[in-house]
């Protein structure tokens, strides 16, 4: 029972089960979308909802079931690979040689010389075992592993991967110019130096760029500008460039024109001033300001040629009004003055270490290097003996003869040459 | 004239000379005359070269590969599709393979025909040398896999006819198309391993992370495990004929869906329109 168990897992048909299931389930998760709070789901497929938060359809790529199947494919691959393994092993061997195939054509033609079929064969490379009746020849036998390496890479891949995700240390921050960010496990910590924009004539963003500075225990290590495509690599840890959005100043003056409070907004943010109970929201800054066919207030581009804020006022929850004004342009309530100005970039920086990408990398060259084998240095063999030549192999039977007829033809003209 | 002019003219050009290539390989077929077939094969020639011309042009003009939107990436899918195709028949000389291949070009150029054609500058997170790599290997890929389900349709109208056998066919043997089929198949499997690779190693750079589950992502991976099931039914199976067929056609329908469904159904970071 057992065994039949353990033999149904490590076999071919399971991994077609298997394949088909793991697809099906990836479909889902494009179609679906994913990460979205379970109440959206009740909402929108009704009673379906709850079958799906069963089956973890809202985060599909992380759930138990992904994990399982993928699981039961690695023990299926790696038990299905470790099988093949011995007879594989043995058709590596010299004394190995397979029997003609169904689909074996007889390529004899008795005008066709022997020896010097024999010798183009020695000349691409096949090994010739000289027979009572003839010869065989073979090539290639270590194509034989071809699928065995393929599925190798396979395994390292998988593994690599589960283990780098396990393991992985990753974050997301936002900096202003001159903030630090220390990443104590690393040991170091890294400066905003400056962040900017590149603009092409167009107007359109050309790049965004962070100059980052990174201390050891106070000490100036390393200096990089980085961009999209291009992270700062230290101590294993990688720092990318990932978005970036605008500070901007807010200040509450009485009507002397004297500060009663300041604060720094970003676009979304809202600054409550206690006295009059009013919250000033900032609904957002917009360096390039125009209105888009829906009325609402947009930004033709980033760079700054026509500044403009869009503010809204609440007091005790309640709102008051909505205002358009430029840097430095006061609105009004009651005896205060409220301005935007100085607005400012910040940086938005991914940082993330995960070793399971140089798994994946040894993986994948294990997994090219097996196709290549597989495909195009497959295991090739010749029976030449009286009225027959047959070419045997399992891949590409129909290339294989194809070429052996190439071959003797070359034979012909050859002949006729030396005639 | 200004270059876009002429490129805008050879893409039309070529567009025009594929349709005639489709219709001279659809008389081919029917009326089974060898000058229509050879006719065909050389207009495709022909409009691969002004094709090329229209490519190399807008290359000239943008001064860059053109992989950056949609209209792009199905232009040079076109492209590729045409130059596998190009590339089997004078490797095997088989006439009629462009039967099933030019049509499908042709569809291509026209949803390409259909884009906007702007020349934009690359958004910050396509400058990279793996954009040449990453986009210029799908093309291959997806030409291959067109080659090869051109091929499978071929078969199994091969196959079906086969009962009949009242006039000639000018298909090429049934048999040569299965296998062929599979070789290119083969092929093009191996560069769709290269594309995702090339892929992952760019989105480590640029996003951080090798694989995200964006959809495109997952869409090739699946496109590759249905090549994968046909490998391994194929080799170990040893399935061939008709199943075979039908599933290289599926197996191309996931991939014009990774293509084009993908961008237009699904929203990710891959959407670049
Ligand atoms: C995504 C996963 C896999 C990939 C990419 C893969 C790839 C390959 C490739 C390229 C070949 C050579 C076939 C050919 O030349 O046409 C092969 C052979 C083979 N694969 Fe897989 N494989 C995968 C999973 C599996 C699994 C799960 C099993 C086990 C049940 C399996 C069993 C086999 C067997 C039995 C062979 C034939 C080997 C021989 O007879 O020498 N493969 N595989």
């Amino acid at each position: 029972m057992i065994k039949k168990i353990g033999r149904f897992l490590i076999s071919f048909r399971f991994a077609i089960v298997l394949f088909i299931a793991i697809a099906t389930y990836s479909i889902i998760g494009t179609v679906i979308p994913q990460g979205v709070a379970p109440e959206f789901y009740m909402e929108k497929y009704k009673s379906f909802g709850n079958i799906m938060m069963i089956l973890q359809f809202n985060k599909v790529y992380s759930s138990f079931i992904y994990r399982g199947l993928l699981l039961f494919f690695l023990v299926n691959l790696t038990g299905c690979t470790i099988d093949l393994l011995p007879s594989q092993m043995r058709r590596i061997k010299d004394d190995y040689f397979p029997s003609p195939r169904k689909d074996s054509e007889n390529l004899w033609d008795h005008k066709k010389d022997i020896e010097l079929f024999k010798l183009q064969l020695l000349k691409k490379r096949f090994k010739i075992y000289d027979t009572e009746k003839g010869f065989k020849a073979a090539k290639n036998r270590i194509g034989v592993l071809g699928p065995t390496v393929t599925h190798l890479g396979i395994i390292v891949i998988i593994l690599g991967s589960f283990l780098g995700n396990l393991f992985a240390y990753e974050g997301f921050v936002n900096l202003m110019p001159g903030e630090t960010k220390t990443f104590m496990e690393q040991g170091f910590s890294i400066e905003l130096e400056d962040f900017y924009l590149g603009f092409r004539e167009d107007g359109s963003t050309e790049q965004y760029y962070s100059d980052l500075k990174v201390f050891e225990n106070g000490k100036h290590k390393d200096s990089k500008k980085i961009w999209v495509n291009n992270p700062l690599d230290y101590k294993g840890l990688s720092i990318y460039q990932s978005s970036f959005g605008w500070v901007s100043n807010l200040s509450i003056k009485d009507s002397q024109g004297d500060i009663l409070n300041q604060s720094i907004l970003k676009n979304n943010e809202q600054y409550f001033y206690q006295p009059k109970h009013l919250t000033v929201y900032l609904y957002g800054y917009y360096p390039d300001f125009s209105i888009d066919q829906m009325g609402q207030p947009m930004t033709l581009s980033q760079e700054v040629k026509h500044p403009h804020y869009a503010v809204v006022l609440y007091e005790f929850g309640n709102y008051i009004d909505s205002y358009i004004t430029e840097p430095g342009q006061a609105i009004k309530y009651e005896d205060i003055e409220i301005t935007f100005e100085d607005s400012f970039l910040y940086t938005g920086l991914i940082y993330r270490k995960d070793f399971g990408y140089y798994f994946v990398l040894i993986g994948v060259l294990f997994l090219f290097i097996g196709l290549l084998m597989s495909f195009y240095y497959y295991p090739k063999f010749l029976v030449v003996e009286e009225n027959s030549i047959l070419p045997i192999t399992r891949q590409n039977i129909w290339g294989f003869t194809l070429q052996m007829k190439k071959i003797l033809q070359a034979n012909d003209e050859s002949e006729k040459e030396e005639v | 004239m200004d270059i876009i002019y002429f490129e805008e003219l050879f893409f039309t050009l070529s567009f025009i000379i594929y349709i005639i290539a489709s219709l001279g390989f659809f008389i081919f077929l029917v009326s089974s005359k060898d000058s229509v077939g050879k006719f065909a094969v050389t207009v495709s020639l022909a409009g691969f070269i002004v094709h090329t011309a229209a490519m190399v042009l807008r290359i000239i003009e943008s001064g860059r590969l053109p992989f950056s939107n949609q209209f792009e990436f199905a232009n040079s899918f076109t492209w590729g599709i045409v130059l596998c195709y190009l590339a089997i028949h004078f490797i095997y000389k088989f006439t009629a393979v462009g039967t099933f291949v030019m049509p499908l070009a042709f569809l291509m150029m026209g949803y390409a025909s259909m884009l906007p054609k702007t020349i934009k500058p690359l958004m910050p997170a396509l400058q990279s040398r793996w954009l040449s790599i990453h986009v210029g290997t799908a093309i291959i890929s997806y030409g291959s896999f067109a080659v090869a389900a051109g091929l499978s349709v071929m078969y199994l109208i091969y196959e079906r006819n086969k009962g009949k056998g009242t006039k000639k066919s000018h298909l090429p043997d049934a048999e040569i198309c299965d296998y062929l089929s599979y070789r290119v198949t083969a092929f093009g499997y191996l560069m769709l391993t290269l594309v995702i690779v090339t892929g992952a190693i760019w989105a480590k750079r640029a996003w951080s992370r090798y694989w995200g589950w964006d959809p495109k992502e997952t869409w090739s991976l699946i496109t590759w495990i249905i090549y994968s099931t046909y490998l391994h039914l194929r080799f170990n199976r040893g399935w061939k004929g008709k199943t075979a067929a039908w599933f290289s056609v599926i197996g191309f329908i996931c991939v014009i869906f990774t293509f084009v469904g993908v961008n237009v159904l699904l929203a990710g970071l891959h959407s670049y329109r």
